[in-house]
């Protein structure tokens, strides 16, 4: 009976078979620190601080990792190890997806609020997020593969040494910028950094995955994908 | 005949089958797939997946669609909804006797 639900979960851990889901998501990480990076480091009337750049950026973002997501789906994973197209998710998927999205939602606003209260988050924000990502990471991801444990300790243990830097260092990061005035700059540069180490460690961990599967892998040379009319065994 | 024995006898024969019961659980699973997946996923022949996927196409479980990739051609699968139905009937069957 267990071996029929370990079947019954195989569809789901070949999605990121590829490791394409972890390069998106770091893509998408790396992309947004820096618009932020951008962000701080330009006067606040320019045009990297209007709510519409936000916006195409996002856009434009979106776009790539869908576009990317299919193409690298369409030319490499499906002609080597097949096509598979995934049932909507059920009632019970949706709410837990719906729980969690509500409670990183709830911890990012908890965070905006300490931030504008000018509350010293240098410490508690990259250990909060640290955790949030290297759990949801090992739960989503970290299963497919063992080395990927080492991925998840690996986020923890950075988001542990950001925050136990000197607030002058990370201070430094956003010194000067216009966003100082709402935000303190030690809690702006907690915050890029963090987000520069979960996008660089998706990136590894997805372009490792994407290199092993193009070694481990080859599109069948012949009409694999055709049935034979062959006899049962 | 005790109870346990009886609901064994009553599994379904065209999914018990290992081979079968594995593609008809990695189809439940999924809303469509193609041959190449199936085959790389069991680890079976052509011959034998092929051979497996008529016998549950017969019995009304599989629905297969002959398409092309491109040039290439490609073999579409999935469970009909008396495949779904046969597959959680026999989940729960087997459930009970186990």
């Amino acid at each position: 009976m267990d071996q029929v639900e370990s079947l019954l979960k195989r569809p789901r851990a070949y999605d990121n078979i590829d490791g394409v889901g972890e390069l998106m998501l770091g893509f998408m990480c790396l992309v947004f620190a820096l618009f932020q990076w951008l962000q701080v480091h330009t006067p606040e009337h320019s045009i990297w601080n209007r709510t519409y750049m936000f916006l195409i950026w996002v856009g434009l973002m979106l776009v790539v990792t869908t576009f990317g997501y299919k193409a690298i789906k369409k030319h490499v994973t499906y002609p080597r190890t097949g096509f598979v197209k995934y049932r909507a998710p059920g009632k019970t998927w949706r709410m837990i997806v719906t729980m969690i999205g509500a409670f990183v939602a709830a911890v990012l606003a908890a965070s905006l609020y300490a931030a504008r209260s000018h509350w010293n988050m240098t410490s508690t924000l990259p250990a909060v997020l640290g955790l949030l990502v290297a759990a949801g990471y090992a739960f989503g991801v970290g299963r497919t593969a063992r080395w990927k444990w080492a991925v998840a300790v690996s986020i923890l243990l950075g988001s542990i040494v950001i925050a136990a830097l000197p607030t002058d260092l990370t201070g430094m990061i956003a010194s000067g910028s216009w966003m100082t005035a709402s935000y303190p700059a030690e809690s702006i540069g907690t915050f890029l950094l963090c987000i520069i180490l979960y996008g660089a460690m998706f990136l590894i961990s997805g372009g490792i995955t994407f290199w092993l599967y193009l070694r481990h892998t080859q599109a069948p040379t012949e009409e694999a994908n055709e049935p034979a009319n062959a006899d049962a065994q | 005949m005790n109870r346990q024995t009886q609901t064994l006898n009553e599994l379904d024969r065209v999914i018990h089958e290992p081979g079968r019961l594995m593609i008809v659980a990695l189809l439940f699973a999924v809303d469509q797939c193609d041959f190449l997946y199936l085959q790389r996923e069991t680890e079976m022949n052509k011959g034998t997946l092929s051979s497996h996927l008529s016998r549950l196409e017969e019995a009304g479980y599989v629905e297969v669609v002959k398409t092309y990739r491109g040039k290439v051609p490609q073999t579409l699968l999935c469970l009909t909804e008396a495949g779904r139905e046969a597959f959680q009937r026999y989940r729960k069957m087997l459930k009970k006797a186990l």
